[in-house]
């Protein structure tokens, strides 16, 4: 199978015996991990090294002698001990996993030919490898109703179950969403979710993927190819932060399937079903082919690449350097974030460039001491976690803390404006009010609080999540993110600017796009430059740019409303949609009627494309190469798998043509050429040229902190309105997005949009679940059914972005810190 | 004394067209055809059971095994209220490049249902590259069993490719009944329903009579 | 099997009754008729047992050698010392998921003395300084769970159970379990499994040995209802009185539930090593011959997993020694004796099918082999039957249970008997179990299965008429 043995160091090492040979082996590790890396590798199906052991397939069975005389015993739950003597081959050995196999094939379809999984089939490949040569069954075979569907994108078939407990062990031990399992006994063993009750886990993809034979199907892949018929290649996923490990899998030039690969630092081959199944927008009709002109009569026309580049050329040129900006560039690559702001900064000379659109964080966290996943998740460590529910953002990272809480004694303590995923997992939890944030992080601090509480948090509450902080062993790590839309993000600065006086504390910035973090090491910030350079300190890019911005520009609602007053005369949309994603609608609403030349560089007609006057078309993930920074700053390689469709063209090959049409000095003409520029340019990113990244399937960890971290003006405490609910805005996995709303499988599994309100505002309001509600703001309003939830504090009301049918980011004024809602019956 | 015998052959050629036998092999085709071989390899076709269900199931086994990567198979999955093919999964897309294609028969040997068989005709010349490719509509057999003529296809001198089927060999395990191994069956197989591998062609003589007696039908059933 | 003729005991002046001797007595499912009737005073052992230290009280039943009367015979003395020293808290667990085919002791222990059975778990939990015992009684028994429900209303009220324990510092929780109807639980691991809210499937052991790894990972020790219910006696009258009784190395009594072909089938209390299977079932104050003076044609020692014996081995002792060493065992007490008029398949079918309705589904070998061996048995007595079907079964069976299976020794064919206990690929003996009948019918009745084949006469009319499908 495709699972490597779990990375493990030998501190405590024990001689045994495989096969007549003596090696050397960690104590206590389990024996069928010890022998594959000694060249043994004992057939297996139960076993995952991801997972605990059951013992169940039996396949692994080897003889082993612990002095009392050989036996044979299933290796995936035998922990290596000294001078134990095995043998992986023995006759007994042979015999018995002949029998196993024989006894598995019994009742398993011989449907090969049809199964998804023929020709990459563990249990195919064992059975030629150790297996009987025929089966001497003659018997009827067992007989279900197939394929049933458990969920909208998983469809098992239980004839072909093997029974391994591999699906039903991920599902309640991995992610604790225990909706499928055995049930009957003997050979009408059989594994089901219960009636009426799918199996609808954000990460049901990987049950398909960890299935040792063919009884759960994805739908997205389900006859779509065969494996000798797939192309693979190994690459990092981007759909949000976390940057798993991946492989692109490709046939005919087409994306078909996206697997995990267990990198040990990151995903453990975990990923969530939205980077497993996005790649279908890859394959939209909808995509974007060919360069768009606005013509005379107003509508968008496909015009050649050399007129639509030669009309960005001339709107660029033509501008005054202050009256140019670039929002976006977070979904792309590092080398496309670097050719951007070099042809931003270095030739054109503007410092209004953005990577985000104010709904993410202020490029400062990057500033803040960083941590990695594995520190944050380190045994018996302690995690202060300030952000978004983990499982609708960041789900793998989601995984990792809930393994940490669960089986490595991590405490959690969680300061969230409502309750998470993460909450069943934490030692402690406080709820905020939004927009005073900081004030809890100053009691948390400081270990007290005064006896009425802070910022709606009751002392005891505070005082109780403080003590889990002071009783930490080590140093508390902390995870900041943006929990709320509808909150400034300078609120999350304050709030990091108080937990730095924690003793030892680190950080990991939990942003949520793709490449936030890259975007802004490649200088895609306001006062930024390469590198983690400032336009204030010398950073040497003068020598090799034409030019270097002097004054320190806007980040993206400084632009948009700059554009708004009619300051901004060329806008370029680097894969940006201020019309849905800038936290004040009006104001990205005015900005684009008042720009001079919007220019879109995007994969799909979002609704700010097509207020563009020129759109140049993307390649998007699968399409393009280069290399991507997670969270934590680690840099891996993005690999294409596919051609891009039409003309479109990678982010960085449409800057290098703008720079020369420029007349620029600078120029690179690979994307090789532009890493190895970027790194050659900046010290701290050392270690990370192409041919090293090239060298490192878990990537190159790269840290840009000492930069100091400078939170700005704290932002004010907004006046508490006792009419009104608190707004909090939050996203979650399954929404309407560019990438989700144009999968086919995935469009359509969005929630309904509810608001949701605490159980004492539903009692005061009198409402129950489903009573629809008028949600009233200064700027707008909408009426969804309620959802009550005792999660939700009171005084709160929360909404989710861009789920259909609702449009709550109009409600939000990027003026203010916090938003007020009334919240009345329709 | 080695090129003195090429020369040998070659003068022999020269006078008269006439084989070591000294029968004339010349035919005056395309007017006339000479009868060919039990297992000429034609052009390929697609077939179906009794019923009309198509055989392919779209497994890709074929494309998988062809040397010349002539053939594009794509599956679907079939309609339970409407299937084209038993069972789950049926031959969406179904293409054959000829002017790729060698002919090796591998396609046929791989294939688990007998869906694809060939044909003896090789006489079908084309004048542009997409008629080169046969689509799945193309090479399927009709309502009839019969396969179709393409426009570009010669079935002269009252050759007709449904009588004149490609014999085909399976040197492995007809039905996958393991008793068969090593032994040669072959089958001369197109059009509809469900055949058992002929016998006549063991490896070894003396096993002919156990594959005479009916025992097909048995180990037929035994491999479902 | 056979539930209806179990009310008689046997016992008789010489031997005194250790567990069953309020088993004749009305109402002894009362707290007053426990205190005052059978061979010691209700509550003395546990009195007995507060009056000393739990170490005390460990030492004496490790002295006692009082051998688990589950199946595995291990002391449970020494069981108890296995529990890891500073680890808290730990459970007991008395299994009364009694449901071996033949085997009904269990039963009537809790349904007419459950007194003894709780007062029994006291002092083991008094003994490892356990803070709560979980009586878990088999689904199908609901008349043992009202009885034991009942009585621990009553030991609850009258201060033995729960807090203060007769007035000493001794406190502990007594919760009745009411099992969901499946054999394995039977098997501890699956039982603490099942405990805990989960399928009843078995752990691994190693690592999961309940005296450290049980209930909720806690050390646990599981004892049979039988075994606890001999420790008030015990503790009563003394190791000594015990020791008196039976062999050295198995002292005590056994019940015996002893069913099948004889004249009068039901539960004795026998002492161990002294009597035989002779004695047993031919002895007027037990079984009292074969039925209709019919002819012995096989037995089965000790339940349905025990490989057979026949009548070479009627004079064996009732001890797991040299029980095991003719290839059997004496497991959970319950004899089946089957006479001439026996057809050895379908017996051996009868019971094959009860081990692959009743695997679990975990161990590959057991969920697929044990249903191949029943289909197996199942076509040769429709008349489909092959030849090989029956080196076909014996492979399958070496597949699940790997190696010279247990068997008993016979003369006629020279061959030697295989001790007990088999080899597994399982993790359970469940899979092992489902073999006992094939290999013991098999190596002595081949010619029965071939005749089931290949003799006409035998095959049923409408397969013989539809002819074989030929190999």
């Amino acid at each position: 199978m495709s699972e490597r043995p779990r990375p493990i160091e030998v501190t405590d090492p024990v001689t045994i015996t495989v096969d007549g040979r003596q090696v050397e082996v960690q104590r206590g590790e389990l024996l069928i991990d010890a022998c594959e890396r000694n060249d043994a590798y004992i057939p297996r199906f139960c076993y995952h090294p991801r997972m605990e052991p059951v013992g169940m397939c039996r396949m692994c069975l080897v003889e082993v002698d612990t002095g009392r005389g050989p036996a044979l015993q299933p290796s995936c739950m035998i922990p290596t001990a000294p001078d134990m003597v095995v043998e992986t081959t023995s006759e007994r050995v042979t015999k018995a996993q002949d029998g196993v196999l024989e006894f598995l094939l019994a009742n398993h379809p011989l449907d090969c030919p049809v199964c998804d999984k023929g020709g990459e089939c563990p249990l195919q490949d064992q059975t030629m490898a150790y297996g009987p040569g025929e089966s001497r069954w003659v018997e009827e075979k067992r007989h279900y109703e197939k394929p049933i569907e458990i969920s909208p994108l998983v469809l098992l078939d239980r004839e072909r179950c093997i029974l391994c407990d591999r699906c039903t062990r991920f599902a309640s031990e991995v992610t604790d969403d225990p909706l499928i399992h055995f049930i009957n006994r003997g050979s009408n063993t059989e594994v089901n979710t219960f009636p009426g009750d799918p199996f609808s886990s954000y990460f049901s993809g990987n049950t398909v993927q960890i299935c040792p034979v063919g009884a759960l199907t994805a739908t997205p892949y389900r006859f779509r190819a065969r494996p000798w018929d797939l192309e693979r290649t190994e690459s990092t996923c981007t759909v949000c932060s976390v940057g798993c490990r991946v492989t692109l899998e490709s046939s005919r030039d087409r994306m078909l399937r996206i697997n995990g690969v267990d990198a040990d630092p990151v995903n453990w081959s975990w990923l969530c079903d939205a980077g497993r199944f996005a790649f279908e927008a890859t394959n939209s009709e909808d995509r974007l082919t060919e360069p768009l002109r606005r013509g005379a009569d107003g509508s968008l026309e496909p015009v050649r690449w050399s007129e639509a580049l030669a009309a960005v050329a001339d709107a660029l040129g033509s501008a005054d350097p202050s009256s140019v900006a670039v929002l976006g560039g977070s979904r792309s690559t590092d080398e496309s974030a670097y050719a951007w702001a070099a042809l931003a900064k270095g030739v054109v000379g503007t410092d209004h460039v953005d990577a985000q659109l104010g709904d993410g964080l202020p490029a400062a966290v990057f500033d803040l001491p960083g941590a990695t996943i594995d520190e944050v998740c380190r045994p018996g460590g302690t995690v202060l976690y300030v952000g978004p529910d983990p499982k609708e953002e960041l789900p793998v990272l989601f995984l990792r803390l809930k393994h940490a809480a669960q089986r490595d004694r991590v405490r959690i303590v969680e300061v969230t404006p409502t309750s998470t995923s993460l909450t069943p997992y934490s030692a402690a939890g406080v709820r905020p009010r939004p927009g005073e944030l900081a004030a809890v992080a100053e009691a948390l601090v400081a270990g007290d609080a005064p006896a009425d509480g802070v910022a709606g948090v009751s002392a005891d509450d505070l005082r109780a999540a403080a003590a889990v902080l002071g009783a930490a062993d080590g140093p508390v790590t902390v995870v900041l993110g943006r929990a709320n839309l509808a909150e400034s993000p300078q609120v999350v600065l304050d709030a990091a600017a108080a937990l730095s006086a924690l003793p030892g504390v680190r950080f990991l910035p939990a942003v949520r796009r793709g490449n936030v973090r890259g975007a802004v090491t490649a200088g895609m910030a306001p006062g930024r430059l390469p590198g983690g350079g400032r336009l204030d300190g010398d950073a040497g890019w003068s020598g090799v740019w034409s030019t270097v911005p002097t004054e320190v520009g806007a980040d993206a609602m400084g632009i948009l409303a700059a554009a708004a007053d009619g300051a901004i005369s060329t806008l370029v949309l680097l894969g940006a949609d201020p019309l849905r994603d800038a936290p004040d609608r009006a104001l990205a609403e005015r900005a684009l009627d008042r720009v001079g030349t919007i220019v879109a560089i995007d994969s799909f007609p979002t609704p700010s494309v097509l207020r563009a006057d020129v759109v140049l078309p993307a390649a998007m993930l699968g399409e393009v190469d280069g290399s991507t920074t997670n969270l934590e700053g680690r840099v891996s390689r993005v690999r294409p798998k596919v051609t891009p469709p039409g003309t479109a063209r990678a982010d960085w090959a449409v800057a290098v043509e703008l720079a020369r049409r420029l007349g620029a000095t600078w120029s690179a003409t690979s994307v090789e050429a532009l890493r190895d520029e970027l790194v050659a340019g900046s010290p701290r990113l050392a270690g990370t040229t192409w041919a090293e990244l090239e060298a490192a399937d878990d990537g190159v960890l790269v840290d840009l902190t000492g930069g100091g971290f400078d939170p700005g003006t704290p932002a004010p405490v907004p006046q508490v309105d006792s009419y009104s609910l608190r707004l909090v805005l939050s996203r979650e996995l399954y929404d309407e997005g560019e990438l989700l709303g144009r999968s086919e499988s995935m469009a359509g599994l969005s929630r309904t949009p509810t608001v949701g309100i605490s159980v004492g505002d539903a009692e005061r309001l009198g409402v129950e679940d489903g009573t629809p509600l008028v949600v009233r703001g200064e700027r707008g309003s909408s009426t969804l059914p309620a959802r009550v939830s005792a999660g939700i504090p009171r005084g709160t009301a929360h909404l989710v972005h861009r789920l259909e049918g609702s449009d709550p980011i109009t409600l939000l004024s990027a003026d203010e810190v916090a938003c007020d809602v009334r919240v009345e019956l329709a | 004394m080695g090129y003195l015998d090429g020369f040998a052959v070659t003068f022999r050629k020269w006078f008269g067209t006439r084989s070591d036998t000294g029968r004339r092999i010349t035919v005056q085709y395309p007017e006339e055809t000479r009868p060919k071989p039990p297992r000429f390899h034609g052009r390929h076709v697609l077939n179906r059971y009794e019923d009309g269900m198509e055989k392919c199931i779209g497994c890709e086994l074929c494309a998988g095994v062809c040397p010349a990567r002539c053939i594009y198979v794509r599956g679907a999955d079939n309609d339970p209220e409407d299937p084209r093919s038993p069972g789950e999964r049926y031959g969406f897309v179904y293409e054959i490049n000829y002017l790729r294609c060698i002919h090796c028969d591998l396609c046929v040997e791989a294939c688990p249902t007998e869906a694809i068989t060939e044909t003896k005709l090789f006489e079908f010349a084309f004048t542009n590259r997409s008629d080169a490719i046969y689509t799945k509509s193309e090479l399927l057999v009709g309502d009839d069993g019969r396969p179709q003529q393409l426009p570009w296809e010669h079935w002269g001198d009252g050759f007709d490719p449904a009588e004149d089927t490609s014999g085909w060999m399976r040197a492995t395990a007809p039905s996958g009944d393991a008793s068969f191994e090593g032994v040669v069956a072959w089958s001369g197989e197109l059009g509809y329903g469900v055949r058992s591998p002929e016998g006549g062609q063991t490896l070894e003589q003396e096993t002919d009579d156990d594959h005479d007696d009916g025992h097909h039908d048995d180990h037929h059933g035994a491999g479902h | 099997m056979s539930d209806a003729p179990a009310e008689r005991t046997g016992g008789s002046g010489d031997t005194p009754l250790i567990v069953s001797s309020r088993f004749d007595v009305p109402e002894a499912h009362t707290l007053d008729v426990y205190r005052n009737s059978g061979s010691f005073p209700g509550y003395a052992g546990l009195a007995a047992a507060l009056d000393r230290t739990p170490d005390e009280v460990r030492e004496t039943v490790a002295s006692a050698t009082l051998l688990g009367r589950g199946g595995a015979g291990f002391p449970a003395g020494v069981k108890w010392g296995f529990c890891p020293p500073g680890v808290w808290p730990r459970y007991v667990v008395v299994n009364g998921d009694e449901s071996e085919p033949g085997t009904f002791k269990d039963r009537l222990l809790m349904e007419r003395d459950p007194h003894q059975l709780i007062e029994g778990a006291l002092v083991a939990a008094y003994a490892i300084g356990a803070a709560q015992v979980f009586l878990y009684v088999r689904g199908e028994m609901p008349h043992a769970q009202e009885r034991i429900a009942g009585a621990l209303n009553e030991a609850l009220a009258a201060g033995l159970v729960g807090r203060n324990i007769m007035g000493t510092d001794f406190s502990v929780d007594v919760v009745l379990h009411w099992g969901a109807g499946a054999y394995i639980v039977g098997e501890e691991t699956a039982l603490i499994e099942s405990l805990e809210g989960n399928r009843g499937m078995p752990r691994l052991k190693p690592p999961f040995f309940p005296a450290a790894k049980g209930l909720y990972m806690q050390p646990t020790i599981v004892n049979n209802v039988e075994t606890l219910s001999n420790l008030p006696w015990i503790l009563h009258h003394g190791v000594d009185a015990y020791r008196a009784v039976g062999t050295e190395t198995s002292p005590g009594t056994r019940l015996i539930a002893l069913s099948g072909h004889v004249r009068r089938p039901g539960v004795y209390e026998v002492p161990q090593g002294t009597t035989t299977f002779r004695d047993l079932f031919h002895d007027d104050r037990y079984g009292g011959g074969i039925r209709d003076g019919n002819e012995l044609k096989m037995f089965i020692p000790g339940g349905a997993s025990a490989p057979w014996f026949f009548p070479e081995q009627i004079d064996l002792p009732l001890e797991a020694k040299p029980v095991g060493a003719a290839g059997s065992m004496l497991g959970s007490g319950a004899v089946v004796v089957m006479d001439e008029t026996t057809d050895a398949v379908e017996a051996c079918y009868s019971l094959v099918r009860f081990f692959a309705r009743e695997s679990c589904g975990k161990c590959t070998p057991c969920r697929e082999g044990t249903t191949w061996e029943e289909k197996i048995l199942e076509r040769i007595l429709e008349g489909h039957g092959r030849p090989s079907d029956i080196d076909l079964l014996l492979d399958v069976a070496d597949n699940i249970s790997p190696g010279p299976y247990p068997v008993a020794a016979d003369p006629e064919h020279g061959l030697e008997a295989v001790p007990f206990p088999p080899k597994q690929t399982t993790i359970c003996p469940l899979g092992p179990s489902s073999v006992a009948p094939i290999t013991s019918a098999i190596r002595r009745f081949r010619n029965e299965f071939e005749a089931r084949i290949t003799r006409r006469d035998l095959i049923p009319v409408a397969a013989a008429g539809s002819g074989g499908d030929g190999v």
